[in-house]
C-alpha cells in the first residue's frame, strides 16, 4: 500500500461495523482538482459580468452583428443592376439550366405554367421587361407562394434566369 | 439477519428483461435511421412512436429497475435492517412493472404528453407518483428503523434521487385533463420548456447520475475489497453536484427564446458541475489503488473501470457542449445522441452490468454461472460503445459544420436537409453496429444470469457474505 503517503493521508475512519464492511481514508482534496472546482466557479462570475454588465453582449445583438457583416461581405444582389447585362446566349443558356433545376416544378419545363402562371404569353402579372422579371424572381411572391430567390440561387444565377425567362418566353 | 433478496430478485429480472426490450427497441431505431424501410409502413412502428418508447424503457424500466435492485440489495446491509414494509416493497415491484406495461401499450398508440422523456399520459403520471411515494415511504421507513447510526454516503446519494425525482416529476407534469387520454399542461410556451428542461435535465442528474454513484460508492468498494479513497471527497462532491445540478437545465435552450440571463446561468452552472462530477470519477478510480492488478482476471471490476471513465467523459462533454459557442454548433445534431449515449451505455449500463454480475452469486446462493462469458460482454459492451459513439461524434461535428457551410455567394452550400442525410447514413450503419453488439452483451448477460438461478450447486461460503 501506498507507504510513501503522509499517515494521515491513509488514515482509516472506522466506518466499516457501520457500512456493511466498508472502509473509508478521509484523504484530502486533490490539489488540481480544487483548482477546477474554484476555476470554474471564478470563470462562472467573470463571464457573467462581461456578458450582461460589461460588454451588454446579448443574442439579439449576436444576429445583429452577424447579418451586419454579412450584408458587407455579401451585399444584397441589386434587380436593376443585375438586369442590366448583355443577353450573351451563354447567359441565356445558362439560365436554361437554372430554370430546369428549380422552376419546373411550378411553371413546367415548356414554361406554359401550372402551380405557377405561364411565362410565354404576354401578359406579365409583374411586368414584363428584364428588370421586372429579375426584380420578380430575386424578390419573390410569398404571398402566392413564389420563393424569394435572391438569397436562395444568388446574384449570377439570378441574372441567368432571368434572362433566359425574358428571352424563353416572350418578355417585353 | 433476514434480508428480502426476493425483491433484489425480483428487480434484477425486470431490470434484464426491460433492459433487452429497451435495446432491442434502440437497435431497431438505429436501424430506422440508417434505412427508412424498417418503418414498416405501420404507423405503430414509426420512429416517432418508438423513440419515446425507447428512451422511456432505458431510463425508467432498465435503470429505474436497476437502481431499485442494488438499493434494496444495499441498504439494508447498511441499516442493517431488513426493509420497513415487505408490503410496499411488492407494490413497489408490481407497481413500477405496471406503468412500464402500460407505457409500452400506449406509446406505440400514439398517445403521448409530447414532453421528452415525460410522455406518459396523466393516468399513467399519477400511477408514477403513488408508487413512487410508496418507494420513498419504504425507504424512509427504513432509514428511520436502522440499526446504525451513521449513514453510509450511497444513503445519501440515493436519498437526493428519491426526493428530487418526486418534486421534477409532479411539477413538470402538472396539466389539466380534458379525456382519459388527453390533458394540457398548466404552463403554455417558454415557462413549459424551461420547467421541461428544468426536468429533463434533472432527470439525467438524478436518475441517471446521483443513484449509480451512489451504487457504486457501495458495490465498487465491497467488490475491490478496498477502502474508499476519501471520505471527505465524498462529502463535497455531493453537495456540490446537488446544488448544482439544478441549475443546469437551460442549457437545453441555448439560442432559444428563453432570456440571454437564463441561458448564461444555464451555461455557467453547467461548467461548474465539472470537478464535483470529477470528485465522484476520482474517488472511485482511486479507490481501486492496490487493485489494479485484479482488474485483468475480474470482469466485474472491468465493468466499473470503463463505467467511471466513461463517467468522466462524459461529464467532461457536457459542460463543454453548454458552452454557447459549442452549443451552436452541436445543438440538434447527433453530437448530442452521442453524449446521451456514452452515458447511458458507458456510465449507467456498464455499473448495472458490474454490479448484476456481483450480486447474482449473492442473491441466486449459487456461483455465477460463466466468468468467461462475462468477459466476453464486457469486451462486446466496450467496443460497442466505442462504435456507437465515435460514429454519433464524427456524425454531429460533419452536419453541424455543413448546416452552417456557406459559399463564395454566402448561400447556404447544403440548403436541403437531405444532403445532411445522405453524407450521415454511413455513420448510422456503424451506429447499429455498434447498438447490435450492445445489445448482443445484454442477452448474454440475462443467459449468464439465468443459468447462475437455474445451478444446482450451491455456495455458503457465498450466502454468508
Amino acid at each position: 500500500m501506498s507507504a510513501s503517503l503522509p499517515p494521515e493521508q491513509n488514515r482509516l475512519l472506522g466506518h466499516a461495523a457501520e457500512c456493511d464492511g466498508i472502509e473509508e481514508y478521509d484523504n484530502p482534496l486533490p490539489t488540481w482538482w480544487l483548482g477546477i472546482l474554484y476555476g470554474t466557479i471564478v470563470f462562472a462570475m467573470v463571464y457573467t459580468a462581461d456578458y450582461h454588465f460589461v460588454n451588454h453582449r446579448s443574442q439579439a445583438g449576436e444576429y445583429d452583428a452577424e447579418v451586419a457583416a454579412a450584408a458587407i461581405t455579401w451585399p444584397t444582389p441589386d434587380a436593376s443592376a443585375l438586369a442590366n447585362v448583355p443577353l450573351t446566349p451563354e447567359l441565356i443558356a445558362a439560365g436554361k439550366a437554372v430554370f430546369e433545376s428549380n422552376c419546373i416544378g411550378c411553371h413546367g419545363t415548356d414554361l406554359h405554367g401550372g402551380v405557377g402562371p405561364n411565362l410565354t404569353d404576354l401578359d406579365w402579372i409583374h411586368g414584363g421587361t428584364l428588370e421586372n422579371i429579375t426584380k420578380t424572381i430575386t424578390e419573390g411572391v410569398p404571398a402566392k407562394g413564389m420563393i424569394t430567390w435572391g438569397p436562395i440561387l444568388g446574384p449570377e444565377k439570378i441574372s441567368q434566369v432571368s434572362a433566359y425567362v425574358h428571352n424563353a418566353g416572350g418578355g417585353n | 439477519m433476514d434480508y428480502d433478496d426476493r425483491s433484489v430478485r425480483r428487480f434484477i429480472f425486470a431490470t434484464v428483461l426491460w433492459g433487452a426490450v429497451g435495446m432491442l427497441v434502440g437497435v431497431i431505431l438505429a436501424l430506422q435511421l440508417a434505412w427508412w424501410p424498417a418503418n414498416l409502413n405501420t404507423p405503430y412502428l414509426t420512429f416517432g412512436r418508438l423513440r419515446p418508447l425507447h428512451t422511456n424503457a432505458v431510463i425508467f424500466a432498465f435503470t429505474g429497475n436497476g437502481v431499485f435492485a442494488g438499493i434494496y440489495y444495499s441498504m439494508q446491509r447498511l441499516l442493517k435492517t431488513r426493509m420497513w414494509s415487505d408490503k410496499l416493497s411488492a407494490f413497489h415491484f408490481w407497481g413500477w412493472q405496471a406503468i412500464i406495461v402500460s407505457a409500452a401499450i400506449t406509446l406505440p398508440l400514439g398517445l403521448t404528453e409530447a414532453k421528452e422523456y415525460a410522455e406518459l399520459i396523466w393516468p399513467i403520471d399519477i400511477a408514477i407518483a403513488v408508487v413512487w411515494l410508496a418507494f420513498a415511504a419504504n425507504f424512509f421507513g427504513t432509514i428511520a428503523i436502522r440499526k446504525v447510526k451513521h449513514l453510509y454516503v450511497a444513503i445519501w446519494f440515493y436519498m437526493s434521487m428519491v426526493i428530487t425525482i418526486t418534486v421534477l416529476h409532479v411539477v413538470n407534469n402538472l396539466a389539466l385533463p380534458v379525456s382519459l387520454t388527453r390533458s394540457y399542461p398548466i404552463y403554455s410556451g417558454l415557462t413549459d420548456a424551461l420547467v421541461q428542461w428544468w426536468y429533463g435535465h434533472n432527470a439525467v442528474g438524478f436518475l441517471l447520475t446521483t443513484p449509480i454513484l451512489g451504487l457504486l460508492y457501495y458495490f465498487l468498494p465491497r467488490a475491490a475489497e478496498r477502502p474508499v479513497y476519501s471520505y471527505r471527497l465524498s462529502i463535497v462532491h455531493f453537495w456540490g453536484l446537488v446544488f448544482l445540478y439544478i441549475w443546469a437545465g437551460p442549457h437545453h435552450l441555448l439560442y432559444s427564446a428563453l432570456p440571454d440571463w437564463a441561458q448564461t446561468l444555464g451555461m455557467v452552472f453547467s461548467l461548474m458541475l465539472l470537478a464535483p462530477s470529477w470528485g465522484g470519477m476520482l474517488n472511485g478510480l482511486l479507490t481501486l489503488r492496490g487493485a489494479w492488478d485484479r482488474l485483468r482476471t475480474d470482469p466485474i471490476l472491468k465493468f466499473f473501470v470503463v463505467a467511471i471513465t466513461f463517467y468522466g467523459m462524459s461529464t467532461f462533454e457536457g459542460p463543454l457542449m453548454a458552452i454557447r459557442s459549442v452549443n451552436a454548433l452541436s445543438h440538434y445534431t447527433d453530437w448530442t445522441i452521442g453524449h446521451v449515449h456514452s452515458g447511458a451505455l458507458g456510465w449507467v449500463g456498464m455499473t448495472m452490468f458490474g454490479m448484476l454480475y456481483w450480486l447474482a452469486p449473492r442473491v441466486y446462493y449459487r456461483p455465477l454461472h460463466s466468468t468467461s462469458l462475462a468477459t466476453a460482454h464486457f469486451w462486446l459492451a466496450t467496443v460497442g460503445i466505442v462504435l456507437y459513439v465515435v460514429a454519433m461524434w464524427a456524425a454531429g461535428v460533419t452536419q453541424g459544420l455543413m448546416w452552417r457551410a456557406v459559399d463564395a455567394n454566402g448561400l447556404l452550400q447544403y440548403p436541403n436537409f437531405l444532403d445532411t442525410v445522405r453524407v450521415l447514413n454511413p455513420f448510422y450503419w456503424i451506429r447499429l453496429g455498434g447498438g447490435l453488439m450492445y445489445f448482443t452483451g445484454v442477452l448474454m448477460l440475462g443467459w449468464n444470469l439465468f443459468r447462475t438461478s437455474q445451478s444446482s450447486a450451491t455456495t455458503t461460503a457465498i450466502q454468508a457474505a
